[in-house]
């Protein structure tokens, strides 16, 4: 069982995005804002402090390859999920979908 | 901003972070950047400004977190994280403690920063700022006023030879109407090449080429570039201005260009609205002839350097190539001596990468020392402010001791203070840039006259920022320092003893008496400096005029093209005559100038049998008049008489001269009758008889007073002028009351005639504007100044006498009475007083030279105004001591045994 504490809502948002496969920094940053429709409104400074704590509990880390090859006018680096970042993303989606469900039945039953 | 900028911005501020963070992320951090900058710029100018807020406190703020989390990090970094470790909600908290302090302190440091950024703008954008083309710095002009358009024709020939390119222009101002009220716009003649060269482009349609620039009118006829400003005032828009007609003089021209918002000509301080190719002017009446006059001197010139040619190489190879360009464009007509000289003139290069301006020269002096006045009395309120933080320190010694006692560094306190210092420094910078905006506007407008409207780029650009950062930052420090260095003197064990025990003997009261005295010594300075351009002003107000200002409406006139030269001068006589029959009109007449109107004339006097040694380099100023204009202006005819008419064309030319004339050319003696040899009517020289002397009258400015003058008949003018200047007298009552009037009249004559009517106080008005400004500035700040220091006084003495309560209770329960009292505070005012006075009368004598050429009427170290001043001073000064003094001796000596 994970016993880490639970991610930040941005947090969990980068690793959804990275889900989809590796991705390039400002795609990943958009794809944040969008997914969370501009609820986490993430800039650059914002969005690499987040990617860097992820990196540094190995739940991200820099993919190899270039997707687009060499002529790519995109600068810097390719980030992908790692297998401990996918397995986390996994608990969090169970834990918040017991979260929903428990307030879906409090709720429901204060209506009664 | 464009991206490449904002990348490098964003670069910078990325020094924030860590090395170790950087060398992973910044690649990608620049990229996300530029990408997410490139989707913000478009959306309107509030979400960038919250985009570069949001960007910069994050880039700031996480960087130093990140720091903060780096495990080892380098020892400069170890101090600078040191420095940044301040509780700033703390700092923020300890302020808000004390609202009133704050405010106060805020509020005088936002009017000082600001009054500095004001001044500071309007300097940088009159002399720091480069011109908007590419590479100003390789730009340099022919140095010593204007050219002649024969010898720019020269220049053209050899342009390339000598520079990589050169070309020339003349500020000139337009007039726009077509008939009625003229309608007069800043504009310039230039070169068809001039765009090209300084490398400006269009912002719409396209700026002239060579072709442009031919006296049949080019290509697409005679065209025009107007500014961008001008185009929306005009046009609603930049495109929209695209072929449109305009009448400029009076010749239709086509608009098919406008340049850059940012650019405004190349005189700074004006804006060059209408811009036509030079040659276009053989277009105009008169235009061939300007255009081939040899001694008719308007174009300025100036050249781009090639790579790598140094200003000295550039000025050899234009010397080599002098006398070819001086023979071939020798005027004609001069004297066998003059023409020497012309020939021998050198030419000489100077830079001119931030254009020329007339404004400069004329406001440089006054504002630099404007300048500095403000940056005086911001050394003064922030002496307040650290008067106000001091007692606000001695008040929290408590607190401070308290913490000092619980483990506390005394570094950290005094970085504590000192955060407070900033915080405070920057709140009053941030208002500061505000207020500098509003005082930025208010003295621009104060620069413009009614016929030269002011044109500044106060934009504020990364030197005004800067400047405006440093002074806040140097000013937290000036009064942050004071009260941080008192918490080396705090003792921990002071937090546990009672209040109001062991205070004598301070030593940072000291400290206060000390910036009491700066304050008070450099406000006399300021004092000094405010009296002496009030008395300047007043001085020259008051000077004499040599006529009656009042009740004088004048309008200038010009006749319509339908009427040729040979009749102008019957149309004016019939403008006068319709003029001088309106109802409430005393007398009328018409005159090429009129005096201090800012349009000079001047002449040469070259011997002959009467005059057979005319003072060299005199050369007297002259008008051309119609009889009647000495009763219209007021000067009387002390010998021989007035022009009437008899002085026509065609009979014997005559002239009257002035006092100053006659005292400078003849001695003093009676020069009626006698024949002058002057250079006024060209090469046909026909003596001038002397008929008349007139009594002096100012000709050019107030400050040049009397000069010898000389009056010609209009009539006896060889060229009628197509611009004259028509003057009228009210019977009575304000002047401007006939304006309607009179421009019916004038219309009346001829509906096609041009006219601007004003009356003749807002001439006199605009001569003393720089005298008027620096006047009501030195006195706004002067003032400021001395209010300041009475409140930096009034505070260390108010405070002295509450620390000193119990002693004056003792000292009154043992018999001294309220008079001794008030005696033992005003001692020691009256010692602060006098080493203010002394040190400011020294500063005051001191720095009082640099003034002297702003002055008129008075020395820089007139005695009058030195007294004057400290007798200001003093009053103040007593009335800051005298106030707390009076609460001292009400204090009840019962009370305060009691309390104690």
């Amino acid at each position: 069982m994970d016993i880490s504490p639970p991610l930040k809502p941005a947090a969990l948002h980068i690793l959804r995005a990275l889900a989809d496969g590796d991705s390039h920094g400002y795609a990943i940053m958009v794809a944040v804002r969008e997914q969370s429709g501009g609820e986490i409104p993430l800039q650059t400074g914002s969005f690499y402090r987040h990617l860097s704590r992820l990196i540094a509990d190995g739940l991200v880390d820099e993919a190899a390859r270039r997707r687009n090859g060499d002529d790519d006018p995109r600068r810097g680096t390719y980030y992908r999920l790692t297998p401990r970042g996918r397995q986390r993303l996994a608990t969090e989606r169970r834990r918040l979908a017991g979260l929903v469900a428990a307030l879906g039945t409090a709720s429901s039953r204060k209506n009664v | 901003m464009p991206l490449m900028n904002a990348e490098r911005v964003y670069a910078w501020l990325l020094r924030a972070y860590p090395e170790r963070f950087r060398a992973r992320f910044e690649e990608s951090m620049r990229d996300t950047f530029v990408r997410d900058w490139a989707g913000t710029r478009t959306g309107g100018p509030l979400r960038c400004a919250r985009f570069w807020i949001d960007t910069a406190g994050q880039a700031v703020w996480f960087g130093l977190a990140e720091r903060r989390e780096t495990p080892r990090a380098h020892p400069l970094g170890v101090f600078m994280r040191s420095l940044f470790a301040v509780d700033w909600r703390d700092a923020v908290r300890s302020l808000r403690a004390t609202p009133v302090v704050t405010a106060i302190a805020v509020l005088s440091l936002a009017l000082g920063v600001g009054a500095n950024t004001a001044l500071f703008s309007i300097l940088n954008s009159l002399i720091l700022k480069s011109l908007p083309v590419r590479e100003p710095e390789r730009l340099v002009m022919i140095d010593k006023g204007s050219w002649t358009n024969p010898i720019w024709e020269q220049i053209k020939e050899r342009r390339q030879q000598i520079w990589l390119d050169a070309f020339a222009w003349s500020g000139n101002r337009f007039d726009l109407s077509t008939q009625g009220q003229t309608d007069i716009v800043p504009g310039a003649w230039v070169s068809g090449n001039m765009f090209d060269v300084l490398g400006v482009r269009a912002a719409a349609g396209r700026l002239f080429t060579i072709a442009d620039d031919a006296r049949s009118g080019g290509p697409s006829g005679p065209v025009a570039v107007v500014s961008h400003g001008f185009a929306e005032r005009r046009f609603n828009g930049a495109s929209q201005a695209l072929g449109k007609r305009l009448m400029v003089d009076r010749l239709a021209v086509t608009v098919v260009g406008v340049t850059p918002r940012d650019f405004f000509g190349l005189d700074v301080g004006r804006s060059a609205d209408v811009m036509l190719p030079i040659n276009v002017h053989a277009l105009q009446q008169n235009g061939v002839r300007d255009l081939d006059q040899r001694s008719m001197w308007w174009l300025e010139v100036m050249g781009r350097l090639k790579p790598d040619q140094t200003i000295e190489q550039a000025e050899a190879v234009l010397r080599g190539v002098q006398p070819q360009i001086r023979e071939a464009t020798l005027p004609q007509d001069w004297s066998a001596k003059d023409q020497a000289e012309y020939l021998k003139e050198a030419f000489a290069l100077v830079p001119a990468t931030t254009g020329q301006s007339n404004l400069r020269d004329t406001y440089s002096t006054p504002l630099k020392t404007i300048m500095v006045v403000v940056s005086a009395v911001l050394l003064i309120a922030c002496a307040n402010i650290a008067n106000l933080l001091l007692a606000r320190a001695s008040a929290r010694r408590r607190e401070l001791s308290l913490r000092l006692a619980l483990g506390a560094s005394r570094f950290r306190l005094a970085r504590q203070l000192l955060a407070e210092s900033l915080i405070l420094g920057a709140g009053g910078a941030a208002l500061g840039l505000v207020v500098a905006g509003w005082i930025g506007s208010v003295l621009v407008r104060q620069l413009a006259t009614p016929t030269n409207a002011v044109m500044l780029d106060l934009s504020i650009d990364w030197r005004v920022l800067g400047f405006t950062a440093a002074v806040a930052m140097a000013t937290s420090f000036i009064f942050g320092l004071a009260p941080a260095l008192g918490v080396s003197r705090v003792a921990p064990h002071e937090a546990i003893k009672a209040e109001g025990r062991g205070v004598i003997g301070d030593r940072r009261f000291g400290l206060r008496n000390v910036l009491v005295v700066g304050q008070l010594a450099l406000s006399l300075a300021l004092v000094v400096g405010a009296a002496l351009f009030a008395r300047t002003l007043s001085a020259l107000v008051s000077s004499p005029l040599g006529f009656d200002a009042d009740r004088l409406l004048i309008a200038t006139v010009d006749a319509p093209d339908a009427i040729g030269e040979k009749d102008r001068g019957a149309f004016y006589g019939r403008v006068r005559d319709a003029a001088a029959a309106l109802p409430g009109v005393e007398h009328a007449t018409v005159s090429m100038l009129t005096p201090i109107g800012g349009m000079r004339w001047n002449t040469n006097i070259d011997p002959s049998a009467d005059v057979p040694e005319p003072p060299k380099k005199i050369h007297p100023w002259v008008n051309s008049v119609e009889p009647g204009w000495f009763k219209t202006f007021g000067p009387s005819i002390l010998q021989g008489r007035d022009f009437d008419a008899r002085d026509r064309a065609g009979a014997p030319r005559v002239t009257i001269v002035s006092q100053a004339f006659v005292k400078t050319f003849f001695g003093g003696a009676n020069p009626v009758g006698k024949r002058l040899k002057t250079g006024v009517e060209g090469p046909k020289v026909e003596m001038l008889e002397i008929i008349g002397v007139a009594s002096d009258t100012v000709y050019r400015s107030l400050r040049a007073g009397f000069e010898p003058t000389m009056y010609i008949p209009m009539a006896q003018q060889d060229e009628g002028s197509s611009s004259t200047v028509l003057t009228v007298r009210a019977a009575s009552g304000p002047p401007e009351a006939l304006t309607r009037g009179l421009g019916q009249a004038i219309i009346s004559v001829d509906p096609a005639a041009t006219f601007t009517i004003r009356p003749f106080s807002t001439q006199l008005r605009s001569a003393v504007r720089q005298e008027r400004l620096v006047a009501m500035l030195g006195g706004l700040f002067g003032g400021l100044a001395l209010l300041l220091a009475a409140i930096g006084l009034y505070g260390v003495t108010s405070y002295s006498v509450t620390r000193r309560r119990g002693e004056i209770g003792i000292r009154m329960a043992l018999g001294a009475n309220p008079v001794g009292v008030v005696r033992l505070i005003m001692a020691r005012v009256s010692g602060l007083m006098i080493a203010g006075i002394v040190v400011g009368g020294a500063i005051a004598w001191w720095a009082s030279k640099y003034v002297a050429t702003l002055l008129f009427g008075l020395g820089p170290r007139d005695p009058i105004t030195f007294v004057m001043a400290v007798a200001v001073l003093a009053v103040a000064g007593a009335l800051a001591g005298w106030l707390p003094a009076r609460r001292a001796a009400r204090i009840d000596p019962v009370r305060v045994l009691r309390e104690s």
